[in-house]
């Protein structure tokens, strides 16, 4: 057939993919401060960048706020999935509309609506939490509104993800499982819960992607703490000096190791056991 | 059911289950939507912000922004429609064709998304401007291109942005088939575009509908595309809330906008949704 | 601290006893050496007295601190400076309305303190604790509008104007009017030019152009404005307040912009021009005013004192290239700066200039005129 003309045209589409990455990579080992003229190759650029004090932080900011939600939301939304199996009529619908809702407001939306909620009940809460627990941590924009509003989107995220790898198994092991366990806490532990590992892992990855790139809610919620991608945006409209791709890069570096050490454990993982094949969804 | 015991218990440990998320979906859903509803309903402030009020003025003005909502719905099926283009032959190259390395390669598709989606776009920037792509046309005699800040250039940044979200679905989709199938189909079609257009395309349905809803949703509420590669000169809904709650700061009008904005796309899909099923794209077309 | 005292630190230092950066604080020699440094004469530094905590948050506008003034700062008092930057006074405005809390120290443009005053956002200052501030060394053309109704809101930081710059190896006619601004867009400089995304400037500029006044809200003469502006709009480049990397580029040769920048871009690129448009424009003060709820107050105050000593601020404005209000800072500076067209323009190109009028950026007719040129 065409397999020809598809190979040179896939490898056209990884090309427009990575062009920009190129650059960016690129433009962090560039000598001079303009981006768009390449004047020699140095590192400088790696050395200010974790000497910059802000940017530092905000990387920090960024991985904390990303793992958080990630874990939290795997948690939530593997808890959801698993109890969603048993609930029907309005009250699964109304489950499903809120699921649905969550994954398709845009997040500008999500961003000001939780601005202004935020905003609102403040200062109702506020005196509340004081009235109750003298030393109550303010409850207000900041670190905290930034993970809570990530967790929504992701939960629900993993709650897709997740049940639609549940659908896919096949029942009658869960009930022959069910029937050789004495606890559903055993089957749950020795049998749901390694088949749906890999829809978790998946989920808590993306979840953890959208996250830490983030700028649209964060740059809502966010109060005073600076995460990295509105650092990003901050230099973008100033001129950026190449310690932003320096950082870029480094981030992209360290995810390619992790991919290739998670490629190796996988694979090191698949030789020795015969590994049972639960037809589910997804590649 | 069985004996109240068992059955009851089921039923508190389901309530447990469904606690935080419930918490989550009333405490940061629910309640934000509700609040910009009240507030759509409000008046603007003197100095800018919200006011109490109960008025349906922001709704009878929604036309004021009519070139946002348009702009938006013209880019937006456009743009899905260039990522479908561009992605299906490279799903269908990852699913048919490609015998090794197939999980690597699929990985190679998502691994741009590790990097910042601002520094790339950035990136797109510098490529669009003068002294980048326009001077290397130059070079070749194309002269006077302009690229950067034109919807040329938005609809480049969105094609490059949701194309790795629209190979995915299409790619499981077309994964799925039976090889056999297209085999036998291929034989008895002499011709390779009614193989197409007769077996592989209806197949992959599935998947083609649930990546464009994946990107069409996306692209209702996008806003940095068109700021950073459009110079400010493209407007969509996105842009326009931006202006509304920054930089005007008409916050009930902007409410209104939002509320106006989460309708269209609840419909849009749910017409979307309907359609599919009724063209028999199975019930794997929705997004759960 | 007196002479013993200071032998004393300066043995224990010689001996090794405190660290480099223990003695320079103890004696206020480190804010002091700096200065020596920069030959912009040593005056008696005060040790800041009492601890303001370890952190005072700066609300302010890109590129407008010396960092080096600000590591200072920490290693005088102890206290990091975290800085958030906006990009435009209706921003800083929209977070503040919505209830962002948390910062210090705001850096407020003239025509906002009055709203911010009259929605509590900013607390009165009380000048006894900003020493270094001398009222009686500040033109009160530009401070009159940190006080509302008598009350000291805000302290001035620096001045300057809008204008436009152009680069003059492709710009060479030579424009001195924004008529020329505008009409050179739609001829000869199409897409090539750039807007602020600022209603304020944008508006005030093409009113500019029929010799109306910046500050108008008459609904006529905004109707012309809005006239020109849908004209310009497809000859346009863009319309972005961020003009800087454009400029420097080449994608853009001419952009509406504000003195500093100018500054900043001829540093950068000795072609670029300010200009003055000779029908008038904007000139504007920057303040220092102090958030209602700020958490730290203290910090706040010590930070705006330390901000606008006269050689510290001397120093910000040969980062920055903003020009200063106070005469004691302008004293310390080089001549060619004072003599710099762009930072001190001369009176008969000040004179047809007109402050912001307060109410303009929460002005409804302007905004929506401003949404429908976006969206057009």
């Amino acid at each position: 057939m065409k397999g020809r003309g598809l190979s040179a045209y896939a490898l056209l589409v990884y090309l427009f993919l990575y062009a920009p990455i190129g650059l960016i990579v690129l433009i962090s080992f560039n000598a001079g401060r303009q981006a768009s003229s390449f004047t020699g190759f140095s590192l400088q650029w790696y050395r200010t960048a974790f000497g910059n004090r802000l940017m530092v932080e905000a990387l920090g900011n960024s991985l904390s706020i990303a793992l958080t939600s990630a874990c939290m939301a795997a948690v939530m939304g593997t808890m959801t999935a698993l109890a969603l199996q048993r609930v029907t009529g309005w009250r699964r619908v109304l489950y499903d509309g809120l699921i649905y809702v969550a994954l398709m407001v845009p997040g500008i939306v999500i961003g000001i609506a939780t601005l202004i909620a935020i905003a609102t009940v403040r200062d109702a809460v506020n005196p509340l939490l004081q009235a109750v627990w003298l030393d109550a941590p303010r409850f207000d924009l900041g670190w905290g509104s930034i993970v809570a509003a990530h967790t929504l989107f992701n939960m629900a995220l993993v709650v897709v993800i997740v049940r639609a790898r549940l659908a896919g198994m096949d029942a009658s092991l869960m009930e022959a499982a069910a029937d050789l366990n004495a606890t559903p806490w055993g089957t749950f532990r020795q049998v749901t819960l390694p088949l749906i590992a890999p829809a978790i892992l998946a989920g808590f990855l993306l979840a953890f992607t959208f996250s830490f790139d983030d700028y649209v809610v964060a740059s809502f919620v966010n109060g005073r703490e600076v995460t990295l991608p509105l650092y990003v945006f901050a230099s973008i409209r100033r001129g950026v000096t190449p310690e932003i791709n320096a950082i870029a890069t480094v981030v992209l570096a360290v995810t390619v190791a992790l991919l290739v050490l998670a490629q190796l454990v996988l694979r090191r993982a698949q030789r020795p056991r015969l590994r049972a094949q639960v037809p589910g969804p997804g590649g | 059911m069985k004996r109240a015991g068992p059955g009851r218990r089921r039923a508190i440990v389901t309530a447990l289950l469904l606690a935080p998320s419930t918490l989550w979906f009333v405490a940061l859903l629910v309640m934000p939507l509700v609040v910009v509803l009240v507030f759509s309903l409000g008046e603007r402030a003197p100095a800018g912000g919200y006011q109490a009020g109960f008025t349906f003025a922001n709704y009878l003005n929604l036309p004021a922004r009519l070139t946002a909502f348009t702009n938006t719905l013209t880019l937006a099926p456009v743009g899905t429609l260039l990522c479908l283009v561009f992605a299906y032959p490279l799903a269908y190259f990852l699913a048919v064709k490609v015998k090794r390395a197939k999980l690597m390669l699929l990985v190679l598709v998502i691994l741009p998304f590790w990097t910042s989606f601002l520094l790339r776009t950035y990136a797109w920037i510098i490529l669009l401007s003068g002294k980048g792509i326009p001077s290397w046309l130059a070079v070749v005699g194309i002269e006077g291109v302009r690229l950067i800040n034109t919807p040329t250039a938005v609809l480049i940044g969105i094609v490059y942005g949701y194309l790795p979200l629209m190979v995915f679905p299409i790619y499981v989709s077309l994964e799925r088939l039976d090889k056999r199938l297209l085999e036998a189909a291929a034989d008895l079609y002499a011709d390779p575009i009614a193989t197409f257009r007769r077996v592989t395309l209806p197949l992959s349905l599935p998947g083609v509908v649930t990546g464009c809803l994946l990107v069409f949703i996306l692209l209702m509420g996008e806003y940095l595309i068109p700021q950073l590669l459009g110079g400010g000169k493209v407007f969509f809904i996105g842009n326009a809330l931006v202006d509304l709650f920054l930089q005007s700061r008409n916050w009930p009008f902007g409410s209104a906008v939002a509320i106006a904005l989460v309708v269209i796309m609840i419909v849009a899909v749910g017409l979307a949704t309907r359609w599919a099923k009724h063209q028999g794209a199975t019930r794997e077309v929705s997004l759960l | 601290m007196n002479k013993r005292e200071f032998l004393h630190h300066l043995r224990r230092y010689q001996q090794g006893s405190i660290s480099r950066r223990q003695f320079l604080g103890a004696t206020g020699l480190g804010v002091a050496s700096a200065v020596l440094a920069t030959e912009l004469g040593l005056r008696p530094r005060r040790a800041f007295a009492g601890d303001i905590g370890d952190r005072v948050s700066l609300c302010t506008w890109p590129s407008y601190h010396d960092p080096a003034n600000l590591e200072l700062f920490t290693q005088a008092t102890g206290a990091t400076v975290e800085m958030t930057v906006f990009g435009s006074n209706e921003e800083m405005m929209a977070k503040l309305q919505a209830g962002a809390a948390g910062y210090d120290v705001l850096v407020p443009t003239n025509y906002t303190i009055r709203d911010y005053a009259s929605q509590n956002l900013i607390q009165p200052l009380d000048l006894a604790q900003i020493p270094n501030h001398d009222p009686s060394a500040h033109d009160t053309r530009f401070t009159g509008e940190g006080a509302v109704d008598g009350t000291v809101y805000a302290v001035p930081k620096d001045w300057g104007t809008t204008g436009y710059v152009i680069n003059s190896s492709e710009v060479t006619e030579g424009p001195t009017t924004w008529k020329e601004f505008w009409d050179l867009t739609q001829t000869t400089h199409s897409g090539r030019v750039m807007v602020h995304d600022y209603q304020l400037t944008t508006i005030g500029n093409a009113l500019k152009y029929y010799g109306y006044s910046f500050n108008s809200i008459d609904a006529a003469e905004l109707a012309k404005a809005e006239e020109l502006l849908l004209a310009v709009k497809p000859h346009l480049f863009g319309i972005n307040s961020d003009y800087k990397p454009s400029m420097l580029s080449g994608d853009a040769i001419m952009s509406i912009c504000w003195t500093g920048d100018a500054v900043q871009l001829r540093r950068e690129n000795a072609a670029m021009q300010y200009v003055l448009g000779r029908e008038g424009g904007e000139i504007w003060t920057d303040f220092y005013a102090i958030p209602a709820d700020a958490p730290n107050v203290k910090g706040a105050y010590a930070l705006i004192d330390y901000l606008v000593t006269p050689d510290i601020n001397a120093k910000e404005v040969l980062f920055h290239g903003y020009p200063s209000t106070d005469a004691r800072t302008n004293a310390l500076l080089p001549k060619e700066l004072l003599e710099d067209p762009i930072l001190y323009p001369a009176a008969e190109v000040l004179a047809p200039l007109e402050f912001g009028a307060t109410g303009l950026i929460t002005n409804e007719a302007r905004a929506e005129l401003f949404a429908r040129f976006k969206s057009a």
